[in-house]
């Protein structure tokens, strides 16, 4: 485990025997994982594997049909709505379309989740938080601009600084640098890095990108068949002998 | 909770299958409206906001179409009643035409259209690019948020976009009238509300109320249960026109059947 993580603490998320199923497709099987404060966990694996799934599971958006989910030791499965809110706002999600709101410019998109969640304690004021968010992406200037005028990479750093907004203590990424060029995908990974150690996030990060998964990954979880198929850190994932690991982590 | 399509089996035929899933959508849907609209908060920003959207933004094309349609029918009309001996009737049976039926029908086929398949292919694309699952996890019931608000709207501003058109179509009518005749506006219009009574109006009325509900629900539920893709959110603004449509026009038949029963007719 990496410095920094902490190994005795409780998990901030903990998953037990989770199974979600669409008909007679069967996505999630019996997962099992811990994931500690200040992680940064990686879940990499085939495409339609169950990923993005999983971590909509954890948010709340998609409910497991078995098994169990805790986030911050509070079973997600047993919160009322006002409670999966107040623990959503512990949470951020960078979106894979990166999900910006298109009606609204940039300042509107970060001020929806200020002013939706009404249980928030807001220290600064609205304009404040906007601005701080924008500027740990470097996007000040795009503040007034819409959705529709941003390249892909500034709609993934508008992306991040939304769900930075509220100050969360997890941050869930969805195949963050699909889609995007080379030096953008590397832009994006050290923003990414560097915003976990500023704000000390744990951070799940599902993606199929080797790159991002070797700089940003103090541990992997190799996700097939609807389980955790192998965790390790990415050398022992890139040594490792099975057959369909080896063929991910070398082509 | 975003809805997820389970994997299906076909019971009856596809046709079928189909008609019945999406009665039933409509059903938990319309349910659902009711039990989020209901509850407080209440997101009167958002629905003022859709008014606008919907309803403001809709009053030229009401008002070019309902001109037209005034001025056409008596056109059309006068030389009939002229040939019988009735075109003193004319302001009558263009008053009593445009605001029964024309009006209202035209109205919300319209609406059904521009309206219907906006709010469907807004929906439709929000879901794909997950704008929806993004309001979620910032606090806020989408379909308090979207949907509620904008069956709210449709609802409150059909009837209104109505009773502007039906307006704007007798002045359509004064002027066609004034096409082959030398008409006062005072006279023609004396003559139109002495023929226009509570039971031509209430009725329409009534009708347009759930023109707009109709044409809110089609247009959000097909909208918000549109399949993935580009192709899927195409498929919904279509199919979202062609049943919202044949909703008003189902609607029409019914209350007037009732107005019918309840001697408004």
């Amino acid at each position: 485990m990496a410095p920094g993580v902490s190994q005795v603490a409780q998990p901030a998320i903990e998953i037990i025997h989770l199974a979600k199923a669409f008909g007679s497709k069967v996505v999630l099987r019996d997962f099992n994982l811990g994931i500690f404060p200040g992680e940064n966990l990686v879940v990499m694996g085939r495409s339609g594997i169950g990923k993005t799934i999983l971590i909509k599971c954890i948010i709340g958006l998609v409910k497991p049909d078995s098994g169990t989910l805790r986030v911050f030791g509070q079973d997600i499965s047993k919160l009322n709505h006002h409670e999966l809110d107040d623990m959503r706002m512990r949470i951020g999600f960078v979106f894979q379309s990166s999900a910006l709101y298109d009606s609204m410019t940039v300042r509107q998109n970060l001020e929806f989740p200020l002013r939706r969640h009404r249980r928030k304690k807001i220290s600064h004021s609205i304009d404040e938080l906007v601005l701080e968010a924008l500027t740990n992406v470097g996007l000040e200037s795009a503040i007034d601009l819409m959705p529709s005028e941003l390249s892909g990479g500034m709609r993934k750093r508008i992306g991040i600084a939304r769900s930075l907004i509220l100050n969360p203590e997890i941050i869930l990424y969805d195949e963050p640098t699909t889609g995007l060029d080379p030096i953008t995908s590397e832009e994006i990974v050290h923003l990414m890095l560097e915003l976990q150690k500023k704000y000390k996030t744990t951070s799940v990060i599902i993606t199929h990108d080797t790159v991002l998964a070797h700089e940003a990954a103090n541990r992997i979880v190799f996700l097939s068949d609807g389980i955790a198929y192998a965790t390790g850190t990415y050398d022992e994932m890139k040594s490792s002998n099975d057959p369909e690991i080896k063929q991910f982590f070398t082509r | 909770m975003a809805v997820e399509k389970t994997g299906s089996r076909t019971l009856f035929s596809k046709g079928v299958d189909n008609f019945f899933e999406s009665t039933t959508e409509m059903s938990r849907f319309t349910v659902n409206v009711f039990r989020e609209g209901i509850k407080p908060p209440y997101e009167f920003k958002e629905i003022l906001n859709q008014c606008f959207e919907i309803g403001i933004k809709s009053f030229l094309l009401v008002s070019v179409t309902g001109f037209i349609l005034g001025l056409v029918l008596v056109m059309q009309s006068r030389p009939t009643l002229v040939e019988f001996g009735a075109g003193s009737y004319l302001p009558a049976m263009s008053s009593i035409s445009i605001v029964r039926e024309i009006g209202p029908l035209v109205t919300a086929l319209i609406c059904a259209g521009k309206i219907g398949s906006g709010i469907s292919a807004e929906l439709g694309s929000m879901k794909v690019t997950e704008q929806i699952d993004a309001m979620e996890v910032s606090g806020t019931n989408p379909f308090k948020y979207l949907v509620a608000t904008r069956i709210m709207a449709t609802t409150i501003m059909i009837p209104i976009l109505t009773v502007y058109a039906d307006t704007i179509a007798l002045f359509g009518a004064y002027t066609g009238a004034n096409v082959t005749d030398a008409v006062n506006l005072s006279f023609y219009f004396n003559r139109v509300f002495s023929s226009l009574s509570f039971n031509d109006v209430i009725p329409s009325f009534i009708k347009t109320v759930f023109f707009g509900f109709a044409i809110g629900l089609v247009g959000c539920t097909k909208g918000y249960y549109s399949k993935k893709g580009t192709e899927g959110v195409g498929e919904a603004a279509n199919v979202s026109v062609v049943v919202s449509m044949l909703s008003v026009i189902i609607i029409d038949m019914v209350v007037t059947q009732i107005s019918s029963m309840l001697g408004y007719l």
